[in-house]
């Protein structure tokens, strides 16, 4: 198959595709090699640049063929999306706690946050956003992770595909702080925060 | 990949309540941040407001009710009086060790929170990218054609009544002791000596069991004699005629 037939191929390949392809799965359905499959997507994304609608990108652990940014809305016109997909910070935070640290038990979870978390569990078991991953070989709770669906939505190429955690560790300053509003709360905070 | 997230200060942010949520969480939150001042809040007033309401709380949400009642009372009692205590004897090392606690947990977390906000920027529902969703059409070959006829014989076949299930297996073996008794009667009044595994031969457990609960009860009348020369050996039942000729 020549360079531009390749190229068209994959970019047919991609508009078809509910779900993103691996560059393995692309390769055995052009039956090209990896490099030319590489190349040819680098040249597809060239060509979906900014004055395109669409845009290639790799995300979940394949490459898509996706709407840009900024015509999400008008997008939306077309198949609107109910409120309720939208995820409350408690279910997001929950969701990073999975996503950096999973497979992780609901109970683990709810130590690390504090509060119960079933609720949040279940509903983002229900979006799809995270699955279950099984009970641990000794017995326990059953442990989660997140999906393709998660990756997908928050554009990651792939479990893992987050910022360093230590990013987002509080400074001593920050966490001196946190104490000292603690002290000046009385120790009433201790049931309320 | 390093990207700047504006976090807030997680002291700051709105309480979240598991069951409780409402005027008064905003309440609180607002009474921590100072930007009410507690000695001015009529707390009795608040509460009658509160359960004059006409809503029926359910347990777990009267609890949570009571719990920022409290909370707010016992805030307020702290701004009035201040926290002379700690000043006079010193700080409370069981708060303090509490409050030490907390402040581990709050920062522990800290990070995921961020990590949550940094997802909340990442999310694509709010005017961000669009997937295809439309599922591949099936192959040719799921979509075979079928003759109307081997439908309608397999939906036959679907919905005709299935055999009733055999209980065969269910009966249970009822083993009656008076009619033991009564052959047993019949043999002895024959025979005057009957033989324990004779009478026992062949049957299970269960009616061994009875015929021996029945050999018992014919002594016990004194109707018979029991005799067993050798331990787990065989028992001999023997006629007893006493005077009354029972």
């Amino acid at each position: 198959m020549s360079e531009p037939d390749l190229t068209r191929a994959l970019e047919a390949l991609l508009f078809v595709s509910p779900e993103p392809l691996s560059l393995v799965r692309l390769c055995e359905l052009t039956e090209a090699a990896p490099g030319p499959v590489q190349h040819a997507l680098g040249e597809l994304g060239a060509r979906h640049d900014a004055s395109s609608g669409l845009e290639i990108a790799e995300v979940a652990g394949g490459w898509v063929l996706r709407s840009q940014a900024d015509l999400g809305e008008v997008c939306d016109r077309l198949r609107a999306r109910p409120p309720e997909e939208r995820l409350s910070p408690a279910a997001l935070e929950t969701l990073a706690v999975i996503a950096y640290l999973e497979p992780i038990s609901r109970p683990e979870i709810t130590r690390l946050r504090g509060v119960s978390a079933e609720a949040t569990v279940a509903s983002l078991l229900e979006r799809g956003m995270i699955e279950e991953a099984g009970r641990p070989h000794d017995g326990g709770a059953m442990r989660y992770r997140t999906t393709p669906a998660f990756q997908e939505r928050f554009g990651l190429r792939g479990a893992g595909d987050l910022p360093p955690i230590t990013e987002f560790e509080l400074s001593g300053e920050e966490a001196e702080a946190v104490r000292r509003r603690l002290r000046e709360a009385g120790h009433l905070a201790d049931d309320l925060t | 990949m390093s990207v700047p997230v504006r976090v807030a200060d997680p002291l700051r942010l709105p309480l979240e309540l598991e069951l409780f949520e409402g005027p008064l969480d905003l309440l609180l939150t607002l009474v921590l941040r100072e930007e009410i001042e507690l000695a001015e809040l009529p707390l009795r007033e608040l509460v009658a407001a509160t359960l004059s309401g006409g809503v029926a709380w359910d347990p777990p949400t009267t609890g949570e009710l009571v719990v920022l009642l409290c909370s707010l009372a016992e805030l307020k009692a702290r701004r009035l009086v201040g926290d002379d205590d700690e000043d006079e004897y010193g700080p409370d090392p069981e708060a303090e060790l509490v409050r030490e606690r907390l402040a581990a947990q709050l920062i522990a977390f800290a990070p995921f929170q961020r990590a949550g906000v940094w997802l909340r920027t990442q999310d694509g529902i709010d005017g961000a990218v669009r997937y295809r969703r439309a599922p591949l059409a099936l192959p040719e070959r799921a979509l075979a054609r079928h003759d109307p006829r081997d439908l309608a014989d397999a939906v036959a076949r679907l919905m005709a009544a299935a055999p009733a299930p055999s209980l065969g297996h269910m009966n249970r073996q009822r083993v009656n002791v008076g009619e033991i008794v009564a052959e047993l009667r019949g043999a002895l009044k024959r025979t005057g000596r009957v033989s324990f595994d004779q009478m026992t031969s062949g049957a299970d457990r269960l009616a061994e069991g009875m015929t021996l609960i029945a050999c018992l009860e014919l002594a016990r009348r004194g109707e018979a004699r029991l005799a067993q020369p050798v331990p787990f050996g065989d028992i001999t039942v023997q006629r007893h005629v006493t005077g009354t000729g029972a």
